[in-house]
C-alpha cells in the first residue's frame, strides 16, 4: 500500500530569526475564502467613509491676499511656480506658488479694477487688462537690463502699455497659444494686439452686423491658430476666424454666459458659465444645442478652469462654492466652501492637475487640493496600493446606496441646501404642470422637448 | 466652417487618446480579448476549465443563480408587468433602452467580463505555481487491499516521526465523556470533559497543555471565537467567554441552558441553540444581542453552519432540518431529512454544496444544498451516527457507537462501496465527538474515556494562506493582532448573510413598479404593525358642536371598554328578561286549574 501524509515542520513554514521577512503562504482557492462579495463590499463601504475621513481640501491662502476683491489671476503656461492676480483697486500681485508666498506687489498697476490677465508663452512675460482702458504688459522676473526704461521704479514694468481710441474699458484678455499676438474683448470691440505695437492689429466691431455688442469674454481655441471664441452682453456665444474677421457661427442663450473656456486636450469642446447656474459644455461643430448641461451650481458661475488632463473643470460664482466637474458628467464630483469665502471671480487649476487657485470677493486667494482626500507628499509603495485599492473599490460599487451615500454626499451650507431644494421642488412643479399640458391641451402645441434643445434660443450663422 | 466639419469624425474625437489612456483598451479590442479568452477557454481540457471556471464564479455554487437573474433583469425589461403604471418619464427611458440598448453600459459590461475572465485564468495559472504541497494519499496495489482495513498500528510504520506523534489516546476518566473541538487553523485544541467540566486548552503543534481549569458543574460545547486567545463555553445554566488563560471574560446571561454553539468568524456572531429551543445570534466585538429566533420545535442539540454562506442548519427531535439566518425570524428552509427519527448529528462541507445528516434511523443521508434533494445514503452498523464532520478535503467521518467510519472524498458525489478508513475506540466507546483537524491528515476523536487522535491520510488541505485571518496555523504574535484589526475591519453585517451570498452588490430583480410596489407593501405592513403595538394613537375625531366636550368623549371612550362584571350583569339581565317573558306567557297559556292533576290542585288558588 502506498501512504503519504501531510507533514509540516514548523521550520519550513516560519522565518528562521526574527529579522527575516515572515514566510508567505497562498491558497487561491476561492472556498478557503468564503464571502467574497459581502467582504468587498464591506471594504468598500469602509473605503469611502475613508476617502470622506482624509478630505480635507483646503490647503491654506495665498498669504496677504488683496487690498479688494480679487478680480483676475493668471498661472504661468509653462511653469508651477509663478501666479500672478489683479483686484478690484487695480492693483497685482506677483505670487510663488510653492512657498504661497508674495513676491512683488504692483499696487496701482492700473487706476481700477483688473478685468484680465494673462501669461505669454515664454512663461515670463504678462499682460493685464483693466476697466481704465489700459493693457499693460509686465516682467515675473525682473530683467535688469530694462531697467533704464522703466517709467515707474518697480522692476516687473510695465513694460509696455497699449490703448486703443474707441475703448473705455477692457473686459478680457487671451494670448495666442503659439505666436506673439494677444486678444482682447472690451465694451466696443474685439481687438487683435501685436505685442511691439501699442495699437491693435485688427478691431473688430460689427461682427455680428451690429456694432453694440460689449464682448466679455475672449478665448483662442489651443488647436485652431485662428480660431476665437467670445462671449458677448446680448447673451451670445460666438465664435470666429481672426484672419478674415469674419464670424462663423454665433448662438445665443436664454441668459448671459460670463467665462468660456476650452478643453485643452479635446479643443473642439469648451464649456461656459452661465447667469442661469449652469454652465454648458459645447461641440463647436454643433452649436444648436449644448452637449452637457452641468447642473448644481445656485447662483450665476463666473468663472471656469479647465484641469490640464482635460477631463475635468471648476467653476466658481455667485454663491460661494466651487465644484468640479467631470467634462461629461452633469452634477459635480465636488463642491468646496468655506464659511469666510465669498463670490469666487477667478480660478486657476495649477499645471500639475493638484491643485485649484481660487480668487473671491474677500480679498483672498485659496488654494485647494483638486481631489480632496488625496495625500500630500510621498507615499510609500504599500500606502500608493492600498489607496488604489480603495479607489477601485469605489468605483466598482459606488452605484449602490450605501456607499453611494457616504462618497456622493457632502455637506452644504444651510442656505445652498435650501436654494438646491427650492430649485428642485421648482424643477419639480415646472414639469408637472408641462407634463399635465401634454396630456391634456387638445391644440397639440405642447410637447416634450429634450432639456438641452431649451438652453439655445437662436443660432446667428 | 468647412475645415471645421472635415473632423466630424468618431475616432478623431479622441484627440491626444485621452479616453484610451482613461479607459484602457477601446470596445473593439476588449471583445476581440473576450472573444479570444472564451476560445482559449473552450480548447482548454476539461480540469482545467474546472479550476478556471471556479474561480470565476468565486467557488460559488450559484452560477445557475446568476445566470437566472441576468434573464430575468432581460425579461423585465422586455415585457414590464405595469407598463401603464410606470410614468412618463420612466416609459420614455425604457422604450429608449429597448430601442437602442445602453450602448455604454454594454461596453462596460463587457470590459468588466474580459477583466473577471483574466483574473480567473491568471488565478488558475497561479494556482499551479503557489500550490506546491500535495496532498496525503492511501493507494491500494492490488485488489486484495482495502484501505479501510488499514488499522493505525500498521498505518504508523509509513509516517514520519513528527506524523507519528499524532497517533494518540488520551486516558482522562474523571470528567468523561470529552469533545475535541480545533480552531480555524487546526494550532489549538479543545478538550472538553463534559462531566463536571473540564476544559484543556492544548497546543497542537508542541502537543503541550497550554491551561487547564475544571467548572464544577456539566458542559455542554465549547466554541473557538475569533482566534485562539478567547472561546466560549456552554455551561450548566449561562455560556461564558474565557481567554486562554482560563480567566472568565464574559458571563452571557441572555444565553441560557445552551446546547449547542457555533461562532460565524466573518461575521463576529455567536449563535446558540439550547433546551428552550431558542437560537440566539450574539455579536461578540460589539457585545449586542442580534436577535432571537423561536424555531418552536423543542430543544434543539445539533447545529451546525454552513461555511460556505454562514446560514445556520439545526437538526430537530422530529427528523427535521432547518435553515436559519440572522435577519429572518422564520427558517429560510424547512428540510424533513429523516422521517419520525430524530437527527442526531449534521454536517456541511466548505462549498456549501452537501449537507450530511445522521438520523437515528442509523441512516447517513447526504443531501444536496442546491436542490434540497437527498442524493444518496449510508447505513451505519453498531450504532446510530451521533457525530459526523467533513474534512476540508472532503473525506466523511462518523462517529456511530464505538466506531468510527471514514468515507473518502467521492462518497458525498455518489454513493460508494466501501469506506476509505475506519478507526474502533473498543472499549474506550461511545464516540461523543468527530472532527477533522484543519490543514493535518489528522482527526481528533472525543469519547467516554478521553479522547483518541488518529491519522486519516488525505484529509487535511496541503496548502496554507498566510493571507487569511485565523488561517494561519504558524502565525506570531503581531500577526495574529493584525489579523484581528483587519478581520475587524472586514466583519460582515448579519443582514448579509442569505441563502446566496453573492447576491450582495447587485441590482434588485423587477421592473421599477413591481419593486415600488414591494417596498409600499412593506410600509404598510410595519405601519399595521405600528398601529397595533400601539406606538401610534389613533385620533378621536372632532364631532359636532355639544358632542365635542371632554366628558362625552371620555364616556365614548368608556363605552367601547369590554369590562367582564358588565357583561356579565348584561347576561343576566337578558335571561331575566327572558324568564319573565316565557312566564308571562305561561300564565296566559297554563291558567285553567282543571286541567292540574288532582294532587296538585291545592297548589292552585
Amino acid at each position: 500500500m502506498k501512504i503519504k501524509a501531510l507533514s509540516r515542520s514548523k521550520a519550513s513554514t516560519t522565518r528562521e530569526t526574527q529579522g527575516d521577512l515572515r514566510r508567505q503562504h497562498r491558497n487561491l482557492d476561492p472556498t478557503y475564502h468564503p464571502h467574497q462579495r459581502a467582504r468587498e463590499y464591506t471594504r468598500a463601504v469602509t473605503s469611502a467613509k475613508i476617502d470622506r475621513m482624509f478630505a480635507k481640501p483646503f490647503v491654506g491662502d495665498l498669504k496677504g491676499g488683496h487690498r479688494d476683491g480679487v478680480t483676475a489671476s493668471c498661472m504661468s503656461r509653462n511653469a508651477l511656480v509663478p501666479f500672478v492676480s489683479g483686484a478690484g483697486d487695480g492693483e497685482i500681485r506677483i505670487w510663488d506658488l510653492a512657498g504661497r508666498t508674495l513676491v512683488q506687489d504692483l499696487p496701482g498697476a492700473h487706476s481700477r479694477m483688473v478685468t484680465g490677465l494673462v501669461f505669454a508663452n515664454d512663461g515670463q512675460t504678462f499682460y493685464s487688462c483693466s476697466d481704465d482702458g489700459l493693457i499693460k504688459s509686465w516682467n515675473v522676473y525682473p530683467d535688469a537690463s530694462n531697467m533704464e526704461a522703466q517709467e515707474w521704479a518697480t522692476l516687473h514694468g510695465p513694460v509696455m502699455t497699449y490703448r486703443s481710441n474707441n475703448v473705455g474699458s477692457f473686459k478680457n484678455i487671451d494670448y495666442h497659444r503659439s505666436m506673439a499676438q494677444f486678444a482682447t474683448a472690451s465694451d466696443n470691440s474685439v481687438d487683435i494686439w501685436d505685442p511691439e505695437r501699442n495699437s491693435p492689429l485688427v478691431t473688430f466691431d460689427n461682427l455680428w452686423g451690429n456694432n453694440v455688442d460689449t464682448s466679455t469674454v475672449v478665448r483662442y481655441n489651443p488647436a485652431e491658430r485662428n480660431l476665437l471664441g467670445q462671449c458677448s452682453m446680448d447673451r451670445g456665444i460666438g465664435l470666429f476666424d481672426t484672419r478674415s474677421g469674419s464670424a462663423l457661427q454665433k448662438t445665443v442663450l436664454k441668459m448671459r454666459s460670463n467665462c468660456l473656456e476650452w478643453n485643452p486636450m479635446e479643443p473642439m469642446n469648451f464649456v461656459v458659465g452661465n447667469e442661469d447656474y449652469n454652465a454648458y459644455s459645447f461641440d463647436m461643430r454643433r452649436l444648436d444645442r449644448p452637449t452637457t448641461i452641468h447642473k448644481g451650481h445656485v447662483g450665476t458661475i463666473l468663472c471656469i478652469t479647465w484641469s490640464p488632463t482635460g477631463r475635468e473643470f471648476a467653476t466658481g460664482g455667485y454663491d460661494k462654492t466651487i465644484r468640479i466637474f467631470n467634462h461629461r458628467k452633469s452634477t459635480a464630483r465636488e463642491v468646496y466652501h468655506t464659511k469666510r469665502m465669498q463670490k469666487i471671480f477667478t480660478l486657476n487649476f495649477t499645471a500639475d492637475n493638484k491643485y485649484i487657485v481660487s480668487g473671491s470677493d474677500d480679498f483672498n486667494l485659496r488654494l485647494w487640493k483638486s481631489n480632496a482626500s488625496e495625500k500630500i507628499g510621498q507615499m510609500t509603495a504599500r500606502e500608493e496600493k492600498a489607496v488604489q485599492y480603495r479607489q477601485a473599490l469605489i468605483k466598482k460599487y459606488e452605484h449602490l446606496p450605501d456607499v453611494a451615500k457616504i462618497h456622493k454626499s457632502r455637506k452644504l451650507p444651510k442656505l445652498i441646501k435650501k436654494q438646491t431644494a427650492v430649485a428642485q421642488i421648482q424643477k419639480e412643479s415646472r414639469e408637472r404642470k408641462h407634463a399635465n399640458r401634454v396630456k391634456y391641451d387638445k391644440s397639440g402645441e405642447h410637447e416634450f422637448v429634450s432639456e438641452t434643445k431649451k438652453v439655445v434660443v437662436k443660432k446667428v450663422d | 466652417m468647412s475645415h471645421l466639419t472635415a473632423s466630424h469624425g468618431k475616432k478623431k474625437d479622441d484627440i491626444g487618446g485621452t479616453n484610451l489612456i482613461a479607459r484602457g483598451d477601446t470596445e473593439g479590442v476588449t471583445r476581440k480579448k473576450h472573444k479570444q479568452l472564451k476560445e482559449k477557454l473552450a480548447d482548454s481540457s476539461t480540469s482545467d476549465r474546472e479550476r478556471i471556471s471556479n474561480y470565476l464564479n468565486n467557488g460559488s455554487t450559484s452560477g445557475f443563480n446568476n445566470t437566472k437573474r441576468r434573464r430575468n433583469y432581460r425579461e423585465d425589461d422586455r415585457n414590464p408587468r405595469n407598463m401603464d403604471k410606470l410614468n412618463d418619464h420612466q416609459k420614455r427611458a425604457l422604450l429608449k433602452r429597448r430601442r437602442y440598448g445602453n450602448k455604454e453600459i454594454k461596453n462596460e459590461i463587457n470590459r468588466k467580463e474580459t477583466q473577471r475572465l483574466e483574473a480567473a485564468i491568471a488565478a488558475a495559472d497561479a494556482e499551479l505555481v503557489l500550490h506546491t504541497e500535495e496532498s496525503g494519499f492511501l493507494e491500494v496495489e492490488n485488489e486484495m487491499e482495502k484501505t479501510y482495513k488499514l488499522t493505525q498500528n500498521q498505518l504508523k510504520p509509513f509516517l514520519d516521526e513528527q506524523t507519528q506523534r499524532h497517533i494518540f489516546d488520551l486516558r482522562l476518566d474523571q470528567y468523561s465523556p470529552y469533545r475535541m473541538h480545533y480552531d480555524r487553523s487546526g494550532r489549538c485544541g479543545l478538550l472538553l470533559g463534559k462531566r463536571g467540566g473540564h476544559v484543556a486548552l492544548m497546543d497542537m503543534h508542541t502537543m503541550a497543555l497550554k491551561s487547564e481549569f475544571h467548572l464544577n458543574e456539566n458542559v455542554r460545547d465549547a466554541t473557538f471565537l475569533h482566534n485562539t486567545t478567547m472561546f466560549a463555553v456552554a455551561q450548566k445554566k449561562h455560556a461564558f467567554i474565557y481567554d486562554d488563560e482560563g480567566t472568565e471574560i464574559h458571563r452571557m446571561s441572555d444565553h441560557q441552558d445552551v446546547y449547542q454553539m457555533q461562532f460565524l468568524p466573518h461575521h463576529w456572531l455567536l449563535s446558540t441553540i439550547g433546551r428552550t429551543g431558542h437560537l440566539k445570534y450574539h455579536d461578540t466585538s460589539t457585545g449586542n444581542l442580534v436577535s432571537t429566533h423561536r424555531t418552536k420545535m423543542g430543544a434543539c442539540d445539533v447545529m451546525t453552519q454552513n461555511p460556505y454562506n454562514a446560514v445556520i442548519h439545526c437538526g430537530h427531535m422530529n427528523g427535521v432540518v432547518t435553515l436559519w439566518s440572522p435577519a429572518n425570524s422564520e427558517y429560510l428552509v424547512k428540510m424533513l431529512c429523516h422521517r419520525g427519527a430524530p437527527i442526531h448529528s449534521l454536517a456541511i462541507d466548505k462549498t456549501g454544496r452537501y449537507m450530511v445528516t445522521g438520523g437515528a434511523d442509523s441512516q447517513v443521508k447526504i443531501w444536496d444544498l442546491r436542490m434540497y434533494k437527498e442524493t444518496h445514503a449510508y447505513y451505519t452498523r453498531g450504532g446510530v451516527p451521533t457525530s459526523l464532520d467533513i474534512s476540508q478535503r472532503g473525506v466523511l467521518g462518523i462517529g456511530h457507537g464505538c466506531h468510527t467510519t471514514f468515507w473518502g472524498p467521492d462518497s458525498l458525489k455518489y454513493k460508494v462501496k466501501d469506506p476509505y478508513m475506519s478507526h474502533n475506540v473498543g472499549g474506550m466507546g461511545p464516540v461523543e465527538s468527530v472532527k477533522f483537524r484543519p490543514f493535518e491528515d489528522v482527526c481528533g476523536i472525543g469519547h467516554a474515556k478521553g479522547v483518541s487522535s488518529i491519522v486519516i491520510p488525505g484529509s487535511g488541505e496541503p496548502n496554507l494562506d498566510s493571507m487569511e485571518y485565523g488561517l494561519n496555523p504558524f502565525q506570531d504574535t503581531k500577526q495574529r493582532r493584525e489579523a484581528e484589526v483587519r478581520s475587524l475591519l472586514d466583519k460582515l453585517s448579519p443582514n448579509m448573510i442569505a441563502l446566496d451570498p453573492d447576491v450582495i452588490g447587485t441590482v434588485e430583480e423587477g421592473d421599477v413598479h413591481t419593486r415600488y410596489e414591494r417596498q409600499q407593501q412593506l410600509e404598510e405592513e410595519a405601519n399595521e404593525k405600528r398601529l397595533r403595538d400601539g406606538e401610534v394613537k389613533k385620533k378621536e375625531k372632532n364631532r359636532m358642536r355639544g358632542r365635542n366636550k371632554i366628558k362625552k368623549k371620555l364616556a365614548r371612550k368608556q363605552k367601547n371598554i369590554i369590562d367582564e362584571n358588565l357583561l356579565k350583569l348584561k347576561e343576566a339581565r337578558e335571561q331575566e328578561k327572558a324568564e319573565h317573558a316565557a312566564a308571562k306567557n305561561n300564565e296566559a297559556v297554563a291558567a285553567p286549574t282543571e286541567k292540574a292533576p288532582a294532587a296538585l290542585k291545592r297548589f292552585f288558588k
